[in-house]
């Protein structure tokens, strides 16, 4: 039985990320992943930095926009910690803040361009609305059917292959353990204490316990007789042939789903949202396979990418799936669970674009401080009702 | 528009010639998708159309080739890729997309009309084999060709891609491509099999497995007498250690290798030549299949990863089957004797063959594949080239993706910096190793070794997820097919 100040579950950006934290205030602490480290949506996501809110956020009406918005605080502070992440972790993450633009095609989809705007600047976002001349010198790649975009000039991608290792390699470096392909099956307290039981029997014991482990958040917590309302979503990518640099911005649509980026290599990456097929089993969700790819997601992001007509000769050469986890509110699940000392919860949300956020948030309630932005809003306590014990 | 047809057919080889014409005569409406702009596959492939230059190998399938052609309810589509398998994953019944009609699959093709889905109640993959690529220093120089690759060269259209030849590896091809580069007027330097002469020699009871292989061994038997004739020198436990040129290969280096594979210091020597020919054997194709979800499992004497199937060739998902090389590299005859039996065992699925007609028919096919499979056993087993050849040929520097341009240094400190990385699919995602235009068909077998050397079986290493398109596809052409 090994002992730990802090067992973080799950080898993905945000678990990693903590570590590093942690490891850095001098915790002793124990990453554990099921699989291989960043091998889930952490690796599989397109890189997005989008810190305007998305298609998924707007396309339910006014009051969900609203809802969703109140992430924009962590959206701003993330902005600024990608700026200095690959300062902080000594390593190449691929991040370029060039600038992500949201377009619109439709009168409809310029009105609610604005609105979202509206709404964005409230939070103090520096979107801009271009049009005509402007907008098509600083986007002359764009499809003549085009009529306005949001700029938002700290939008663009980081590098979701290099991210997470990058996170591990300086968790590792202050101390951390990391140890793969091992599942946790048993969580419960017992004096004082966590423990953890592995498949293969092997037991850890630690005063804290982070749950950040995606879509497999939910049954972790079961584990530990705890509902969390978190649900998984199978999303489409897909990469074309490298090409000269076309695209040095990140491209989104606010009446579609869409993201288009190019990468440091030259290929394009497409994705915005396109769903995937949970594989189910028995008649129930298995979790362990990637979903299924559907043809018309294939097709369909393929089609949306008209908005930039030079990408549309290119061959694509792979797509791939990967799950994300959706709250209800499609806010994060941040912070403490209830009733359940020393247990936290990270996922939901936007978890890679705001996954160094997070991270930085939750290791300072863990170490005891006051971070400096309120997790009021993304606690686990908002969904107390679920839980009667 | 035609009706859909009962069964799509992924390459129209030896495997995919023999199950359509089977299909066909059966009744059961086919369609054949292949690369290629004729049928034949890569052993009998034919000319362009208006080529009158059929070589010995053409002559050899012509028998088939005719056979296929003639029979009822085939149709073909050449210069054509299957791309994609759909709605495998999940039982149909609960597939959230527009369904396919009852008990259908669907393949997206790419065709020279455009994309197409075909939606047929049967698949099956006979995609065959790809020579097996092995890097080492200047294997990516212009002029350093693969043996099949010198033999497409030849057999499609006359063409020799160099005046003087060396041919090196340790597949029993490399006779047969030499013999034929001496008949188109090549100088064939030398031919150099890694292995030494006694493992190559057969004992008696492979001779008479052998037996049952007659035309393999005339084959062979000719391409020495032509070789002989010809003053060819062929050298056993010899191997091409290294490439060099300026702008393409002008000489390369050859090692005296020892009996387990390693190369012995001090035993080299310089060839002048344009072109380099590698013949160290085959790696199925079985990307497809992979997409699709068909399990598969590690038989290296095989290829490495091949398709796993029951007594009819019937994969792990329902409705898709796979014969030929995909099941496991053994050569044109035996799959062709696999197309048949995969066809009878469509058939049955089908409802067009009843279970004791099927077994019936089936039976003259499976004493004959147990014949064909003796065979493989005793003789291609013998062909893979040595771990420690392999290892000893990949440097540092060696360039392992070619796509992507990483070298066999960035994967092993990419390993040693992440200790924690140990599977193929791990590695591609941290050194984009596999995530070029071939998916990894290249660069796919040295990976895994790479990894497998940080003392990971090779079960543990896996391989890459093939992923849909598994061949390039324009972007175009699927936001096309979204506006049917």
């Amino acid at each position: 039985m090994a002992r730990y100040d802090a067992v973080v579950v799950g080898g993905g950006l945000l678990g990693c990320a903590v570590a590093w934290h942690l490891a850095r205030a001098g915790t002793r602490v124990l990453v554990v992943e099921k699989d291989q480290l960043n091998r889930h949506a952490s690796g599989q996501n397109a890189g997005s930095l989008h810190f305007q809110l998305e298609y998924r956020m707007v396309e339910h009406g006014d009051d969900a926009a609203r809802l969703a918005a109140r992430a924009l605080p962590l959206h701003l502070d993330a902005m600024r910690a990608w700026a200095g992440l690959e300062t902080d972790l000594g390593r190449p993450c691929g991040v370029a803040q060039r600038g992500g633009l949201m377009l619109a095609e439709t009168p409809a989809q310029v009105a609610a361009l604005d609105r979202k705007a509206a709404l964005e600047r409230e939070y103090g976002l520096d979107v801009e609305i271009l049009e005509g001349e402007r907008l098509r010198e600083l986007a002359p790649y764009l499809a003549d059917s085009v009529r306005a975009a949001a700029l938002l000039p700290g939008e663009g991608k980081a590098n979701p292959r290099l991210v997470t290792p990058a996170f591990a390699h300086a968790a590792t470096a202050h101390g951390a353990e990391i140890r793969t392909g091992h599942r946790v099956t048993a969580l419960h307290r017992d004096g004082g204490r966590w423990h953890l039981t592995g498949a293969d029997g092997r037991l850890d014991t630690a005063d804290t316990v982070v749950l950040a482990a995606g879509v497999w958040t939910t049954e972790l917590a079961a584990m530990a007789d705890v509902r969390l309302p978190a649900f998984p979503v199978g999303l489409t990518m897909s990469a074309t042939a490298r090409t000269a640099p076309l695209l040095p911005h990140l491209v989104q649509h606010v009446g579609r789903r869409l993201s288009m980026k190019q990468t440091g290599e030259g290929n394009i990456l497409l994705g915005g949202g396109w769903p995937a097929k949970l594989v189910t089993r028995h008649g129930r969700v298995d979790l362990d396979h990637n979903p299924e790819l559907r043809y018309e997601s294939l097709t369909g992001n393929a089609d949306a990418a008209r908005v930039v007509p030079a990408v549309m000769g290119l061959p694509v050469i792979r797509s791939w799936t990967g799950m994300t986890t959706l709250t209800p509110d499609q806010l994060p699940l941040l912070g403490p669970i209830p009733r359940r000392p020393g247990l936290y919860a990270a996922t939901g949300g936007s978890a890679f674009t705001l996954g160094p956020t997070y991270a930085r948030l939750l290791a300072a309630t863990l170490l005891g401080g006051q971070p400096d932005l309120s997790l009021d809003d993304y606690s686990p306590a908002r969904f107390g009702a679920l839980n009667f014990v | 528009m035609n009706p859909e047809p009962d069964v799509v057919v992924v390459g129209a080889g030896p495997a995919g010639l023999a199950a359509a014409a089977v299909l066909g005569r059966h009744g059961a409406r086919v369609l054949v998708v292949d690369e290629q702009q004729r049928p034949g596959g890569q052993i009998y492939r034919q000319p362009p159309t208006g080529f009158t230059r059929p070589d010995r190998h053409a002559r050899a399938g012509q028998a088939l080739l005719a056979e296929a052609a003639a029979a009822p309810n085939v149709g073909w589509l050449p210069d054509s890729t299957a791309w994609g398998v759909f709605g495998t994953r999940a039982g149909l019944d609960d597939y959230a997309g527009p369904a396919p009609g009852p008990g259908r699959i669907r393949v997206g093709v790419h065709t020279p009309a455009g994309g197409r889905m075909l939606e047929p109640a049967a698949l099956l993959l006979t995609a065959g084999a790809y020579d097996l690529p092995v890097p080492f220093p200047g294997w990516t120089l212009p002029g350093v060709l693969t043996a099949g690759g010198v033999q497409t060269f030849v057999k499609a259209q006359g063409l020799l891609p160099g005046r003087r030849v060396v041919l090196a590896g340790g597949h029993p091809l490399l006779l047969v491509v030499a013999a034929q580069l001496v008949e188109a007027g090549a100088t064939v330097v030398e031919v150099a099999f890694s292995q030494h002469l006694r493992t190559l020699v057969p004992g008696p009871r492979d001779l008479l497995a052998a037996l049952g292989s007659a035309g393999k061994l005339a084959e062979g038997a000719a391409a020495l007498a032509t070789l002989h004739r010809a003053r060819v020198p062929i050298r056993f436990g010899t191997a091409v250690s290294s490439a060099a040129g300026a702008d393409a290969v002008t000489s390369v280096t050859l090692s005296r290798v020892d009996p387990a594979g390693a190369p012995v210091a001090g035993g080299e020597r310089a060839l002048a030549c344009d072109v380099l020919a590698l013949g160290y054997g085959f790696v199925p194709s079985t990307e497809l299949a992979r997409q699709a979800g068909c399990a598969v499992r590690w038989r290296p004497a095989e290829g490495g990863w091949v398709v796993e199937h029951d007594e009819w060739l019937r994969t792990s998902v329902p409705g898709v089957s796979a014969a030929g090389e995909l099941t496991g590299v053994a050569g044109a005859e035996q799959a062709e004797v696999e197309g048949r039996l995969a066809a009878y065992g469509i058939l049955r699925e089908l409802g067009r063959l009843d279970a004791a007609r099927a077994r019936t028919l089936a039976r003259p096919v499976r004493r004959l594949l147990a014949r064909r499979r003796r065979f493989a056993a005793a003789v291609l087993s013998r062909f893979a080239p040595a771990a420690a050849l392999l290892d000893a040929l990949l440097t540092d520097d060696t360039v392992v993706c070619r796509c992507e341009e990483v070298r066999a240094g960035d994967i092993s400190r990419a390993l040693c910096d992440h200790p924690h990385l140990g599977t193929a699919n791990a590695v591609k995602l941290l050194t984009r190793a596999g995530m070029g235009l071939c998916q990894g068909r290249s660069c796919a077998p040295a990976v895994c070794r790479l990894v497998a050397q940080t003392g990971r079986t090779a079960q543990q290493v896996g391989t890459f997820t093939a992923q849909a398109p598994v061949k390039p596809v324009p972007l175009a052409v699927l936001a096309a097919d979204r506006a049917v």
